[in-house]
């Protein structure tokens, strides 16, 4: 499997959600077509996952170096965020905020096609690699899905504040999202004790980590403040864009120039 | 007292105070027009333990005291915290290199935010109100309160020490030749070389690299472009690349080889070869067939030339560099392999595989070994260890706490 393959795979699993969410809708009617509506959303996701797999049989090398690769696991790994949220609390309403996330995630990718380079630079090749990275990007995924949870809340619950499933529900992605945030920061400090012979050196890339996580310490400390709700959730839904910023932003801003987490192909 | 500071749910003297302190932080570094100057070991070790000291008995002693109750308040660790982000942004922002943004930024310490009195200011406040959460949650102990004391106890730490035990980190480069030994390091950040206690010396230095790169190249514009792969995704027999009009497919390939007296290319061994691929060239209505490699400092480079563009294999990037070396110090000789991840404990030392002449590449003599010694280490890895195990017990919390809901 080459990126050749990518755009029928990922337009592929574009369609399978959004028919597999049209026909959930239409199902409301008639409710022989609720399984085969899950069937379809859920075909999309692991269209996109097998895609993984066999992509990184042919690197050869996990695809977790360039920033691309790392939105395929987003696109993949969000969607089944939602669908669990909905198998173990009953929400319906989060998938769909998760696969319209995804299926940005995935149009990025397509607008901007990767290389195919099975080159891991040496300094990716630790054992570290994988744990980090995934840590994070499941650190991602969790916080994503509570920002669109959080945004959720916002709007229906100034409406009425009654759901207080919805307010727990953004709370929880964003704790687990925090643990995650702070074990992928501590394993960066010790790789990069082995790798680059420091645990921290205020690379941007560095800075903005520490920034995204003293985002959500605040946010943590703010719930524990017992502050307005809806405050904590308008400030839950606007620390997703630290975090954005850390993860693509930072490659752009002045201070980048000679970030050494720059792993993309020149 | 309690009057004045409020209800200490209320942000307002917080927010206030941490203004003041970024402020009083920028005025201290424009007026003397140099960061924070710091202390050296012994002098940062008591400083850190004098300071641990002081909060835990102000925070035992004078426990109800509405000063050093607000000093531990959650309202104004939250406004430090938005203070240090605010101030990370800056340093996430503005290039961290001391030169950015002019006269101003420099005297403001824009461009140095990190070691800057504004920085250090917020710290030394945050440490407070971190330390005196601690110390109420520690005495008298309550396991129910182990995942607070690890997780902000263990946060303490790493700041504290991490910050300032920075003065004693020592890291220096070590440059030394294949068949040569050096004892002498330089120092980047002050321009000089100092004197080892131990020596290395390189025995071998290699690097192996990943498949070459078959690509056009524009000499007018000084641009290099890739062309569409077909199945075989890297230079190997049967690798066929193309661009509009031009097509290269690779008839044979030899991953080292050197050309003989004929100028025809021979497998040699993998140190002192470098790849050659046999290609079939269609371009417009030529078809013809070259041998490309990718030069060496003893081998012109074979390139096809094609109209205004250059057919080219460029090396491929670097897979591993690794260092063969013999250390000599007080503890006697011993023989170790440098490589990127693969550091070397010696001597209270941790040497790294750092770089080499990349103008060089493969053919490099020169080995950049870098020699780091950070006697806080072990302290700021015992504060990170405390985080985690804070952390993976704030995830089982949480998880049961959201079984109930």
């Amino acid at each position: 499997m080459t990126l050749g393959d990518f755009p029928a795979i990922a337009a592929a699993s574009m369609v399978c959600w959004a028919a597999g969410a049209l026909l959930r809708f239409v199902s409301r009617r008639y409710s022989l077509l609720r399984a085969p509506s899950y069937g379809i959303m859920v075909t999309g996701t692991l269209l996109l996952a097998w895609f993984i797999a066999a992509y990184w049989l042919a690197l050869e090398r996990p695809p977790l170096r360039t920033l691309g690769e790392t939105r395929l696991w987003y696109a993949a790994l969000i969607p089944a965020v939602g669908f669990l949220v909905e198998y173990r609390w009953n929400i319906a309403w989060l998938k769909y905020y998760c696969m319209a996330l995804a299926a940005f995630f995935l149009s990025i990718n397509l607008a901007h096609p990767d290389v195919f380079d099975k080159a891991l630079m040496p300094a990716l090749q630790s054992v570290w690699f994988v744990p980090h990275v995934v840590v994070y990007l499941v650190a991602y995924v969790l916080l994503a899905a509570s920002s669109a949870a959080a945004w959720h809340n916002i709007f229906s619950g100034l409406r009425s504040s009654s759901d207080l499933r919805g307010f727990s529900l953004s709370h929880y992605l964003a704790l687990l999202g925090f643990v995650l945030l702070t074990f992928g920061l501590v394993f960066g400090a010790l790789w990069a004790k082995e790798a680059w012979g420091h645990y921290w050196t205020w690379d941007p890339k560095e800075t903005w980590a520490f920034i995204s996580w003293l985002a959500y310490l605040g946010y943590l400390h703010l719930v524990a403040n017992k502050s307005g709700r809806i405050g904590q959730q308008w400030y839950l839904a606007l620390s997703f864009l630290v975090l954005l910023v850390c993860w693509f932003g930072v490659n752009y801003l002045p201070s980048a120039q000679n970030s050494v987490h720059s792993y993309q192909p020149n | 007292m309690k009057e004045w500071f409020g209800d200490f749910r209320s942000f307002r003297v917080p927010s206030m105070v941490a203004v003041l302190v970024v402020m009083v932080g920028f005025a201290i570094e424009y007026i003397s027009g140099r960061g924070v100057p710091m202390l050296f070991w012994p002098a940062n070790a008591f400083f850190v333990g004098g300071f641990a000291l002081l909060l835990v008995v102000a925070g035992i002693a004078f426990r109800n005291h509405s000063l050093v109750a607000w000093f531990g308040s959650i309202p104004l660790g939250l406004c430090l915290i938005f203070s240090l982000a605010l101030l990370s942004l800056l340093g996430g922002v503005i290039p961290q290199d001391g030169l950015a943004g002019g006269v101003l930024a420099g005297r403001f310490g824009l461009n140095r935010i990190f070691s800057g009195w504004p920085f250090f200011l917020v710290v030394l406040l945050f440490l407070c109100n971190l330390g005196l959460s601690v110390v109420w949650k520690t005495f008298p102990f309550r396991f129910s309160n182990l995942q607070f004391m690890l997780f902000h106890g263990g946060f303490w730490i790493a700041l504290a020490c991490g910050l300032a035990g920075a003065t004693d980190l020592q890291r220096v480069i070590v440059p030394v030749y294949e068949g040569r030994q050096n004892s002498r390091a330089y120092l980047p950040q002050e321009n000089r070389m100092v004197q080892l206690p131990f020596s290395v010396y390189l025995e071998d230095f290699s690097i192996e690299e990943y498949s070459p790169q078959i690509v056009l190249y524009d000499p007018q514009n000084d641009r290099v472009i890739s062309g569409q792969t077909g199945s075989v995704p890297e230079v190997g027999k049967g690798y066929r690349v193309s661009w509009q009009g031009i097509s290269a497919t690779v008839m044979d390939y030899l991953p080292h080889a050197l050309p003989d007296r004929n100028g025809t290319p021979r497998a040699v061994s993998s140190a002192q070869g470098i790849p050659y691929a046999k290609i079939r060239i269609a371009a417009g209505e030529n078809r013809f067939e070259a041998w490309l490699n990718t030069g060496s400092p003893f081998v012109r480079p074979g390139v096809v030339r094609l109209g205004r563009f250059y057919l080219v294999m460029f090396p491929g990037s670097p897979k591993a560099f690794r260092s063969g070396v013999v250390l000599s110090g007080r503890s006697g000789k011993r023989s170790a392999m440098l490589e990127v991840n693969k550091p070397v404990a010696y001597e209270g030392w941790k040497l790294y595989q750092m770089g080499y002449d990349e103008n060089a590449g493969k053919w490099s003599q020169l080995s950049l070994i870098e020699a780091v010694r950070d006697p806080w280490l072990p302290v700021v890895y015992c504060g990170f260890f405390m985080i985690m195990a804070g952390n993976a017990m704030f995830f089982w919390k949480g998880m049961k706490q959201r079984e109930m809901t």
